[in-house]
């Protein structure tokens, strides 16, 4: 995948704070990219970050395969009784939720560690 | 106008995506009109790349840009089986995770992004044309 900065795809940094797992994409979540994205989301998952937190803040935008990856983390991490949180989203993305209808299907907070608290909760 | 010529292939999508920012660029367009339009692009591009030629055969899709009067046009053209998104069915947007399918919702998306989209079907061709009003 190439970097954000070169202004073409994802790129995706990944941290851990109080044993939970933190996704932060960078760039496009679209067609070309969300199967990367969603892989290595349920590859986390299902190696035992089952507390993970997906940092919305450096996402340019996300469009359906985006979501379709959403959904599939969302219903992975409901199997194994862990907690998914999304924050730092930009108006913009805010906006793609609210016209995709995910805004109730997902825990959303304003910042990262908000995010980190509410995902540590079982 | 710019125009550019895809192959039928996921992979080709970035090349839209690239001209699309450079004609940004070019003509002042604002990030968020960018970005709507891209979106757009992407959700119908991915369907015909899927969908459209069942015969897996590698075809040709054109995707014209240009501004009109303030308006940002996109036009796509594929020679793939008539699909008409603007008749496609809604997808229940109230289902819970569990519930919850994704089919439908890209076209929902472009519905909803977009000021206006027109669907024509000329012999053997779809043309979709998509258009965001540049000023706000």
């Amino acid at each position: 995948m190439e970097s954000a900065a070169g202004g073409k795809g994802l790129e995706l940094v990944e941290s851990q704070s109080d044993g939970v797992a933190i996704v932060e994409p960078r760039g496009r979540i679209d067609s070309m990219t969300a199967g990367l994205f969603g892989a290595r989301v349920a590859e986390l998952i299902r190696s035992g970050s089952h507390h993970l937190v997906i940092d919305f803040a450096e996402v340019l935008y996300i469009t359906s395969a985006g979501f379709r990856s959403l959904l599939i983390a969302g219903r992975l991490i409901d199997e194994f009784k862990g907690k998914l949180v999304l924050c730092r989203m930009s108006t913009e993305i805010r906006r793609l939720f609210e016209i995709g209808g995910f805004s109730d299907l997902f825990e959303i907070c304003a910042t990262r560690d908000d995010g980190v608290r509410k995902a540590s909760w079982p | 106008m710019v125009e550019i010529t895809i192959l039928n292939r996921r992979s080709e999508l970035g090349r839209v995506v690239t001209l699309l920012e450079r004609f940004g660029a070019e003509h002042h367009l604002a990030p968020q009109l960018v970005i709507d339009m891209q979106i757009a692009l992407d959700e119908v591009l991915s369907n015909v790349t899927q969908y459209a030629h069942p015969d897996n055969a590698e075809h040709s899709i054109h995707v014209r840009l240009r501004m009109i009067d303030g308006v940002l046009e996109a036009q796509i053209e594929d020679d793939g089986v008539l699909f008409n998104p603007l008749l496609a069915p809604l997808p229940d947007l109230r289902a819970r995770l569990r519930d919850r399918h994704v089919g439908g919702l890209g076209i929902e998306f472009v519905r909803k992004l977009m000021d206006d989209v027109t669907y024509e079907r000329t012999g053997e061709r779809n043309r979709l044309v998509l258009r965001l009003r540049s000023e706000s």
